[in-house]
């Protein structure tokens, strides 16, 4: 099987992160490690979408290199996972690291691990439970279940799914309404959801209100509220 | 009791608080702040109310969002921080101990959606829309909806309506457990009334308790939650008892 090299371009403030096919895991925690850092760091991203080359989403299905998906996780600005073909194993592990997920219908997704005498070893024991609930993420586990893109959505695990020739165009429309809100707002919505969920209620609710006002010190509130007031379009610079 | 933007009123064990600004789709503005912490007070300390009901005045909207007519003139975010822990409304709302129903109709979007968030049954009709559009202007939810909206419908959905600006109508919500029925226009209230009046009929101790467990529990991990409500539940034996009679010769 040919290799096909990882990539990382960006246009309209989008990253696009396509994972390349037949690379070594290795490999892949390098790119990945790169690209999370370079969506980070750089202030001409504020959206990045992450999908596969080839056949299915990313990464070989019994891929054991740990650390893929905490490295997405570690992406502080929102992150669309575009799953094109299967996402199964690590692979599924990693699109529960994003944000959202998108599929095509033929998609099919599933921790397989048990089926081979392994576990998930890239939080799919904590993120599909946290996700789906805890007797659906059982048994999808003890029954390596692979389940379709239709049943993928009822249950939560997807927000969307396009016929396969859909799929890029509209999560990339997507990814490009999101790139032009406010960009600390986006930040800060999911650091309180992510790292909230973590805390007791209380505690979220004053990691909230603590994020809320350090929003006041940003132009692009303001700009915000008074396009509102004044019905105009916001334009939103990231200050 | 009578308030600038709510209406406050008490048959028997219900109490039905009603926001009341229908020229501004029910706009949360810091009156409405006031008027609400009062009335929260008011349910909490009041031992006869047993079950309270949420609803909202005007044909268009539950509550459309903050009033954002007011936003943009705190001094400064130090002191806009304080003012908001000075008079807690939303951790008030979130601890009153009876179960609270929210009867929503029309638009029910950011401070309003946070406001059915922070009750404990949500019915819906059939024209509602629900969203939290915060970010869409350059802020974030700040009614604890970043909190309340994932642990109702899970992270997925919730990131999805946060960073996207999406929308949910009452199927869509009804789906993804947002709200608990959804009904004809004309049949909300009625629905609203019948499922009070059955939680009013129920042992108030045990309602209350049991809204505790359910609630503080979620903090906690299962073993300690099942303590908890182990302990709530000796604490209901213990007050249904009553008092010992001294023993002696």
């Amino acid at each position: 099987m040919p290799v096909v090299a990882p990539a990382f371009d960006i246009e309209q403030e989008t990253a696009l992160i396509t994972i390349g096919e037949a690379v070594s895991g290795q490999e892949m925690f390098s790119f990945l490690g790169e690209a999370a850092e370079r969506v980070n760091y750089q202030p001409d991203i504020r959206v990045a979408v992450l999908r596969g080359s080839g056949t299915s989403f990313c990464v070989a299905e019994d891929d054991d290199t740990p650390g893929l998906a905490a490295t997405v996780a570690s992406i502080a600005k929102p992150v669309i996972g575009c799953i094109h073909g299967n996402a199964l194993g690590a692979a599924l592990e990693i699109a529960l690291a994003c944000d959202l997920r998108f599929s095509a219908g033929t998609s099919r997704l599933g921790l397989t691990q048990l089926g081979r005498g392994a576990m998930p070893q890239n939080g799919g024991t904590q993120r599909l439970p946290r996700l789906v609930g805890r007797g659906k993420a059982l048994h999808m586990l003890y029954s390596s279940q692979v389940i379709g893109a239709a049943e993928a959505r009822t249950i939560g695990l997807l927000s969307g799914v396009f016929p396969i020739d859909r799929l890029y165009p509209e999560v990339i429309a997507l990814a490009h309404k999101m790139a032009a809100m406010a960009p600390y707002s986006l930040r800060f919505a999911k650091e309180a959801v992510i790292k909230g969920m973590d805390l007791t209620m209380d505690q979220g609710l004053r990691l909230e209100a603590d994020l809320y006002f350090l929003m006041q010190t940003t132009a692009d509130r303001v700009e915000g509220i008074t396009s509102y007031l004044k019905k105009k379009t916001p334009h939103f610079e990231g200050k | 009791m009578s308030f600038d933007t709510i209406i406050y009123e008490k048959t028997g064990s219900v109490a039905y608080v009603t926001l009341n600004r229908p020229h501004k789709l029910n706009a949360y503005n810091v009156q409405m702040r006031d008027d609400l912490y009062e009335v929260l007070g008011a349910i909490r300390d009041d031992p006869e109310v047993l079950v309270a009901v949420l609803k909202a005045a005007g044909d268009k909207a539950f509550c459309a969002g903050a009033d954002l007519s007011e936003f943009l003139t705190a001094p400064s975010p130090v002191i806009a921080r304080e003012v908001r822990w000075e008079r807690d409304v939303w951790g008030r709302f979130l601890n009153i101990p009876q179960p609270v129903i929210a009867a929503l109709h029309g638009f029910v979007l950011g401070s309003g959606l946070e406001m059915a968030l922070c009750c404990d049954i949500r019915v819906a009709s059939e024209d509602c829309h629900f969203g939290l559009p915060e970010t869409l202007l350059g802020i974030i939810p700040a009614a604890g909806g970043t909190q309340t909206l994932p642990r109702m419908i899970g992270k997925g959905k919730a990131l999805e309506m946060l960073l996207t600006g999406a929308r949910l109508n009452a199927a869509e919500a009804l789906q993804s457990g947002l709200v608990n029925l959804v009904v004809p226009r004309q049949d909300l209230y009625a629905t609203a009334e019948k499922i009070a009046r059955s939680i009013a009929a129920l042992d108030p101790l045990a309602v209350r308790a049991t809204k505790e467990a359910v609630s503080r529990g979620m903090d906690l991990g299962l073993a300690e939650g099942i303590r908890l409500e182990s302990q709530l539940s000796a604490n209901l034996k213990c007050a249904r008892r009553g008092p010992r009679p001294a023993s002696g010769p």
